[in-house]
């Protein structure tokens, strides 16, 4: 993974995050939405303009592909370099989680 | 009692909140957007008051896609109204919100990116145009001066001066946004 990767994603978005996450399966981008919101329990919406922006940006970027287009929606998944990523921010978040608990334990 | 109207306003590049409430406000005034034509003339219908959310979008990243780009937004339930000058207008009721105010942006990440896209397409394009104007008009008329290269350059100031104004607004509202990070 190149510098720029990283310096970029991570750490990411919670858009971002969450991209990546659903995508471990193929879905399209209001697939995703919908996904996020019932994880979520309505209280994360993805907006169109910011989900538009970011799946273009990991496209270009290689860490989702293509898959096909139905309906004119654009269905992707995520790439190897992608849950790379994926990995490394998993990573952070789950640190970053133990750090609060035992801060807030102490 | 009429059915359309047509008014004429400018908004400066920096602005388009400033617009995307004009459209809310009249809406909920009983005047649906038609269309935004040539010279910035908007053209209403008229319609039940209602509060909806307009919003704008300009030059997203694959806009060739525009079919893939328009159906992301209309499965979320905004209606696409048209493009006019680069900007892409859409619309949704608050009714069909859950309580509060939806956005076509969900972070302060993709504003700044809408505001960069803005800058690259509409301020440096602007800045182009202005000094195409100034160095053969302006230049060559300062070296004798006349009543006429004075009124070019007065001309050439108000312009810069307008030029700048929407330069520092432009400014305020990148560094306010990237503050807020």
């Amino acid at each position: 993974m190149d510098a720029h990767i990283r310096k970029v994603y991570v750490p990411m978005t919670e858009t971002g995050f969450y991209i990546l996450l659903c995508l471990q399966h193929e879905a399209h981008g209001y697939g995703i939405v919908q996904q996020v919101e019932s994880l979520t329990r309505g209280e994360v919406r993805i907006s169109p303009g910011t989900l538009y922006g970011s799946l273009s940006k990991m496209e270009r970027d290689g860490l989702i592909r293509l898959v096909r287009e139905q309906d004119k929606r654009k269905v992707y998944v995520i790439t190897d370099l992608g849950r790379e990523v994926l990995g490394l921010e998993m990573r952070r978040i789950e640190r970053l989680y133990q750090t609060m608990r035992e801060a807030r334990a102490s | 009692m009429k059915d359309k109207k047509t008014e004429l306003k400018f908004f400066t590049i920096a602005a388009w909140d400033k617009e995307q409430e004009y459209l809310r406000r009249m809406h909920r005034a009983g005047w649906r957007l038609e269309r935004v034509g040539f010279y910035n003339l908007y053209h209403f219908v008229r319609c039940e008051p209602e509060d909806v959310v307009y919003q704008l979008d300009y030059g997203p990243e694959g806009a060739a896609e525009k079919d893939a780009y328009v159906r992301m937004f209309t499965d979320c339930g905004w209606e696409y109204i048209q493009d006019y000058a680069g900007y892409s207008y859409f619309r949704k009721p608050v009714a069909e919100m859950d309580g509060h105010d939806e956005e076509i942006f969900c972070d302060d990440e993709s504003r700044l990116e809408l505001l960069r896209r803005v800058f690259v397409g509409r301020m440096v394009p602007a800045l182009v145009i202005v000094l195409l104007l100034v160095v053969p008009y302006v230049v060559p008329a300062l070296g004798e001066p006349s009543a006429y290269s004075m009124v070019l350059l007065a001309l050439f100031l108000v312009m810069l001066g307008i030029y700048c104004y929407i330069f520092v607004q432009f400014v305020v509202r990148y560094l306010r946004l990237a503050h807020k990070r």
